[in-house]
């Protein structure tokens, strides 16, 4: 019997260390060790031995079946190893195929730009209005303090419909229409992005293109907040490190009023190509509300005072993207699209 | 304006370059345009005297001369032969750059070495008056010219021009004596103004033929005249004819040079008639409806009774301040003439010359409007320089005056100015802006200061005015920067403005890229896919292909894609997010309704690629991306096929659709109608239109969250055939009805038409998924309910059960 024992071991062993799947492994097992295994029948054939022997051929073929589960432990562990070694290899990709995805749409770089203007300026507290595009001469010139035959009426080409309406040339009607909402409201606090017509058209002008009007109305709003907030929007556009100049300018609707410089983008203000040498470049119009203006709009101008802004989209959006040709932004090309 | 230094230079001594002045007065709010050098090509050219002159041995028609300019004696070769020993010419060195870009180098001419050149007047790009030997060739200076001084200072040619672009608020400075005040505000000069009394012009004479009226006293508050004798038509001197000219007006002769250097001057316009054809009376009056005028420019004017005229006893013979009349036109032959300088009102003006398309320096001045304290001024200045050009004889002057002016004074309040500026000038600063401007004021209480302003300062008006001035004089950059003190405001889109702004989002993550297009467009298109006949027309569009507001946005997503595919960008997804404009009645007497649209258009495919087979943008394709708006929107779109004829002629009747929203119409969708695209130069893309305010108006911004149930779902599928005709919309609906509150979602999730499913029949495959919120659901329920649906379904739709 022991030598049967052994002989099992040894058997056992062997194979153990041969034998390759996992199939025969539990093979292995079940020949060894199961119900009918040849160990389990050894144990069964002990009631053959005498009680002095029993003990000790028990202790035997324990041990031996301890060994052998322990070897075979190992080498199960082993099998499952090279299995998922095996299996990592053969699952192996090639990782610089490209990945799928539905690829994502592109704003159109004006109402990119715009779209970033209102969060600048919401950040500010201001909230965003609307006007119509089809406008009267009321609300586009006359409340203006643009009163027909006024020459400064010759500084915009206008699409008329009829004598009375028109295509808006700027988005200040917006500050009439909204200090008639308003009144007797404070403050006034609003910007006013939209599309707005010329007659004219060349590499410089678009029949249509878009502004950002901005109004602020309150008690004691001075020109130099206006500095101020205008600093911070060219800031928070066109980089950290600009800095702003106002210069003299005339718009019927502001008094005074100033034409405001950003220290250039591209050269930080040494002279270049962009900004034409000077290191300033210009980007939008303002000044205080002329207090016929407020006037038509429903405030009275000896209690309040107020500054406006108007800036051209296409032009900033040309800055910040180094867009040469304003007619691209009319294109619609997808090509040009797809890089915004 | 163009200012010309070297006249500016008359009024106030400069030390600045032209381009620092520039700097100035754009700072100061004067815009300066650009500045040119005049005269470039007499630049480097000084004057010689010739000292001998000998013909070139190997060729008859050259001409070798040794010449004198002062620092040495060149030779120089000539072709010329007008030149005689001891002329004194202009001579061209080498390195100098003639006006037509033709740069003198040292030359070799038949053997003999040439070290300049002799230069014609129009060589140099100049017109001077030489001797009379001058014509057709070299240009022979007065005996006197000072040999080896350049020509440029001889002539008075060396000269600069600021190109002002004035604002229509300083009028005044399309004066040379106005830009010299503003120069010498800015630069803190005092200019010197000149004043011309000398002329003592005697009144006009009782008996006198011509009288003066005005009719029209609203529209003309002053007219002044003066009458001039003996006049003598001639060239006016050069110095007169250099400024004219620099200030890009060409001198004609004595008296219209005059005319127009005084305007320049004191920014007056002024009218030269030959008083020999002035009949009787003259008038200014309104135009009779019907009668004509031959303007100097020879073209033949139709008047009308709102244009303001001069007109003598047989009819008009000016139009006031636009032009005058050739008629009474000065000629070689004029020996009287009458002067006039009169205001007209801007408004009139202004009407008259746009009426007839006619502008001239006169008119772009009275527009802006003249100060009418200057007619007599000017006047006396013209027979200033009559005298002083022996032009003839200024014998008598009268005026009508209707109505001038007061003297006007503005009230500033010294905080007033700190008030709106957020500065904190002192008195001092505000007192010497006004002595730079040489304004007149008095001090009166509470930091009030009483500012007389001058006649010419028409732009000022009210206290803003001031303020303006005193800020910009001071400097812009000592404004300060702050932020606003009042009370605190939130931004924050409206709900609509954030719906919109979700959704243009939406759309981009979809894939689609923004287009933006013209709010107006061309009517044939406009009236096939929007409003036929309601698109309302401009008056003056730029051309007729942009000649209508658009009711629709679809012929410019159409005219995009169409010229991308010519580009060969053959896969679109484009939308735009934009008004249309339908009115209320045509024509158009009110605003019309402005409605925000979202439209879109589709075509060709996805990018191939390697993994999944290449998506189709087809009607599933957009379909699937409405459904990404109506998610947003929180709501949900129904679809139908389309009932409006009008679109069963535009869209696929069979792959179109009209989409709904809680039952209200959103829009539609479909592909286009075969044949139509290739109109276009498309491939069958698919396109949509649904109104923003609509879906608005349905959309469901609160999020409420359901809880899900804890017991487990149980899921059927079930395949049907059923004839091709009835919608999958209608038995996925039946399918969810049918199975009662345990039944929470039913999908579609294939489509199979061809073998082995019979002709006429679709195979459709549907997923149910059951669940109950209050206990675990049996499978022997289910199948019993999910064989009721079955039969049911098989009953009313004709469908069969496929295993
Ligand atoms: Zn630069």
């Amino acid at each position: 019997m022991k030598a049967k024992i052994q002989r099992i071991r040894e058997e056992a062993l062997k194979e153990l260390e041969t034998l390759k799947s996992m199939e025969e492994l539990q093979d292995l097992k079940i020949r060894i060790m199961g119900k009918k295994g040849s160990l389990t029948s050894l144990l069964k054939q002990m009631g053959s031995l005498s009680p002095e022997e029993r003990p000790q051929m028990g202790q035997t073929i324990n041990a031996v079946r301890g060994m052998i589960e322990e070897v075979w432990e190992e080498k199960a562990k082993k099998l499952d190893k090279d299995a998922l070694v095996k299996r990592l290899e053969e699952e192996r990709i090639d990782i610089s195929l490209p990945g799928f995805y539905l690829p994502i749409g592109h704003q159109h770089p004006l109402s990119k730009v715009i779209e970033e203007i209102e969060d600048i300026f919401l950040g500010m507290g201001f909230t965003i209005a609307e006007g119509p595009e089809i406008e009267t001469d009321y609300y586009n010139f006359e409340a203006l303090n643009l009163p027909k035959d006024h020459p400064a009426r010759d500084m915009q080409d206008t699409f008329f419909i009829t004598e009375d309406l028109l295509l808006r040339t700027q988005t200040s009607p917006v500050q009439i229409r909204t200090m008639e909402k308003m009144r007797p409201q404070l403050p006034v606090k609003i910007i006013a992005p939209g599309k707005v017509f010329r007659n004219d058209d060349d590499a410089t002008h678009s029949p249509m293109f878009h502004q950002v009007e901005g109004l602020m109305v309150d008690n004691g709003v001075r020109m130099s907040d206006l500095k101020g907030i205008l600093l911070h929007f060219s800031r928070q556009m066109f980089g950290e490190s600009r800095e702003i100049r106002l210069r003299p300018s005339f718009f019927p609707f502001t008094e005074p009023s100033a034409e405001v410089d950003v220290s250039c983008m591209l050269c930080g203000g040494a002279g270049c190509r962009l900004c034409k040498g000077t290191g300033w470049i210009e980007i939008l119009g303002s000044g205080m509300v002329h207090p016929r203006v407020l006037k038509m709009g429903g405030y009275d101008p000896k209690e309040v005072t107020g500054f406006a802004f108007g800036m051209g989209v296409e032009r900033i959006a040309m800055l910040k993207y180094g867009i040469e040709d304003m007619r691209l932004l009319f294109d619609n090309d997808v090509r040009f699209l797809a890089q915004f | 304006m163009r200012v010309s230094m070297e006249w500016l230079r008359e009024y106030l001594a400069i030390d600045k370059s032209p381009e620092e002045l520039a700097e100035i007065l754009t700072r100061g709010g004067i815009e300066v345009g650009g500045v040119e050098e005049l005269n470039k090509g007499s630049k480097d050219v000084y004057i010689g005297e010739i000292k001998e002159i000998e013909v070139h041995p190997d060729a008859e028609k050259l001409q070798i001369c040794r010449v004198n300019i002062g620092t040495e004696e060149l030779t120089i070769v000539t072709g010329a032969n007008n030149i005689l020993a001891g002329d004194k010419v202009p001579v061209a060195v080498p390195g100098a750059v003639l006006s037509d870009g033709k740069e003198i180098k040292t030359a070799e001419l038949r053997g003999v070495m040439s070290y300049g050149m002799l230069c014609s007047d129009k060589e140099l790009g100049i017109e001077a008056v030489g001797q009379d030997r001058s014509k057709g060739g070299i240009l022979i200076l007065s005996a006197d010219a000072q040999v080896g001084t350049k020509l440029n200072d001889y002539l008075g040619l060396d000269n600069y021009v600021l190109e002002l672009e004035l604002y229509p608020n300083r009028p005044d400075c399309m004066s040379m004596i106005n830009v010299a005040r503003e120069v010498g505000t800015l630069m803190g000069i005092k200019p010197i103004v000149p004043e011309w009394t000398q002329a003592d012009i005697p009144p006009w004479p009782e008996d006198i033929r011509q009288k003066v009226e005005i009719e029209n006293y609203d529209l003309s508050w002053r007219y002044s005249a003066l009458l001039v004798e003996d006049v003598v038509i001639q060239n006016s001197p050069l110095w007169m004819q250099n400024r004219l000219r620099a200030a890009g007006i060409r001198p004609i002769n004595n008296i219209v040079d005059i005319t127009n250097y005084c305007m320049l001057e004191t920014g007056q316009p002024l009218h030269a008639f030959d008083r020999d054809k002035l009949q009787g009376t003259v008038k200014v009056r309104l135009a009779k409806n019907g009668e004509k005028l031959i303007s100097l420019d020879r073209i033949e004017r139709n008047l009308d009774n709102e244009m303001l005229v001069i007109a003598d006893d047989n009819g008009p013979v000016a139009i006031a301040g636009v032009m005058g009349g050739l008629e009474t036109e000065v000629t070689a032959k004029t020996t009287r003439i009458f002067f006039e300088s009169a205001h007209f009102s801007g408004a009139s003006i202004r009407r008259t010359s746009r009426r007839l398309g006619l502008r001239s320096e006169s008119s772009s001045r009275f527009e802006k409007g003249v100060d009418p304290h200057g007619t007599v001024t000017t006047l006396q200045r013209v027979a200033e320089l009559l005298l002083e050009l022996k032009a003839g004889v200024p014998m008598s002057f009268t005026e009508k005056i209707a109505y001038l002016p007061p003297q006007a004074k503005i009230e500033l309040s010294l905080d007033r100015v700190d008030d709106v500026l957020g500065t904190k000038y002192s008195e001092q600063e505000v007192v010497q802006v006004l002595e730079a401007l040489t304004f007149g004021y008095e001090f009166r209480q509470n930091r009030t200061i009483a500012v007389d302003i001058p006649s010419y300062r028409q732009d000022l008006k009210i206290e803003e005015d001031m303020i303006e001035e005193i800020a910009r004089i001071i400097g812009y950059d000592r404004i300060p920067t702050t932020l606003p003190q009042g009370s605190q405001t939130q931004g924050r889109r409206t709900l609509e403005q954030a719906l919109r702004f979700k959704l243009r989002k939406a759309l981009t993550k979809a894939g689609m890229d923004e287009i933006v297009s013209y709010s107006f467009t061309k009517k044939e298109s406009d009236d096939i896919w929007g409003q036929a006949g309601r698109n309302i027309p401009l008056l003056n569009p730029l051309r007729e292909e942009l000649g209508v507001m658009r009711t629709s946005l679809l012929p410019g997503l159409l005219e995009i894609a169409a010229r991308n595919t010519s580009r060969r960008n053959m896969d679109l997804l484009l939308f735009e997010i934009g008004n249309v404009f339908w009115p209320k009645e045509l024509p158009l007497k009110t605003l019309p309704e402005e409605k925000l649209k979202i439209a879109g258009l589709a075509q060709g495919g996805s990018s191939r690629h390697w993994l999944v087979p290449q998506a189709k943008f087809d009607f599933f394709y957009v379909k699937g991306i409405l459904s990404n708006l109506a998610q947003e929107s929180g709501v949900e779109f129904e679809y139908s096929r389309i009932k409006e004829s009008r679109y069963q002629e535009l869209l696929h009747p069979g792959r179109s659709a009209e989409i709904f929203v809680n039952g209200e119409y959103l829009g539609f969708m479909g592909e286009i109608y075969p044949q139509l695209d290739e109109e276009w130069g498309l491939d069958r893309p698919v396109l949509f239109e649904i109104d923003f305010a609509v879906l608005f108006k349905n959309n469901k911004s609160t999020i409420i969250v359901q809880s899900y149930p804890r017991f487990p779902a149980i899921q059927r599928d079930l395949a049907l055939v059923i004839p091709e005709e009835i919608p999958a919309q209608n038995i996925k609906n039946r399918v969810f009805e049918l199975g009662g509150e345990l039944l929470k979602e039913v999908e579609i999730f294939d489509v199979y038409q061809g073998q082995p499913v019979p002709q006429g029949h679709k195979s459709l495959a549907l997923t149910m998924r059951y669940q109950s919120a209050e206990r675990t659901l049996k499978d022997e329920e289910i199948n019993s309910l999910n064989s009721n649906i079955l039969m049911q379904i098989q009953q009313e739709f004709g469908a069969k059960w496929r295993k």
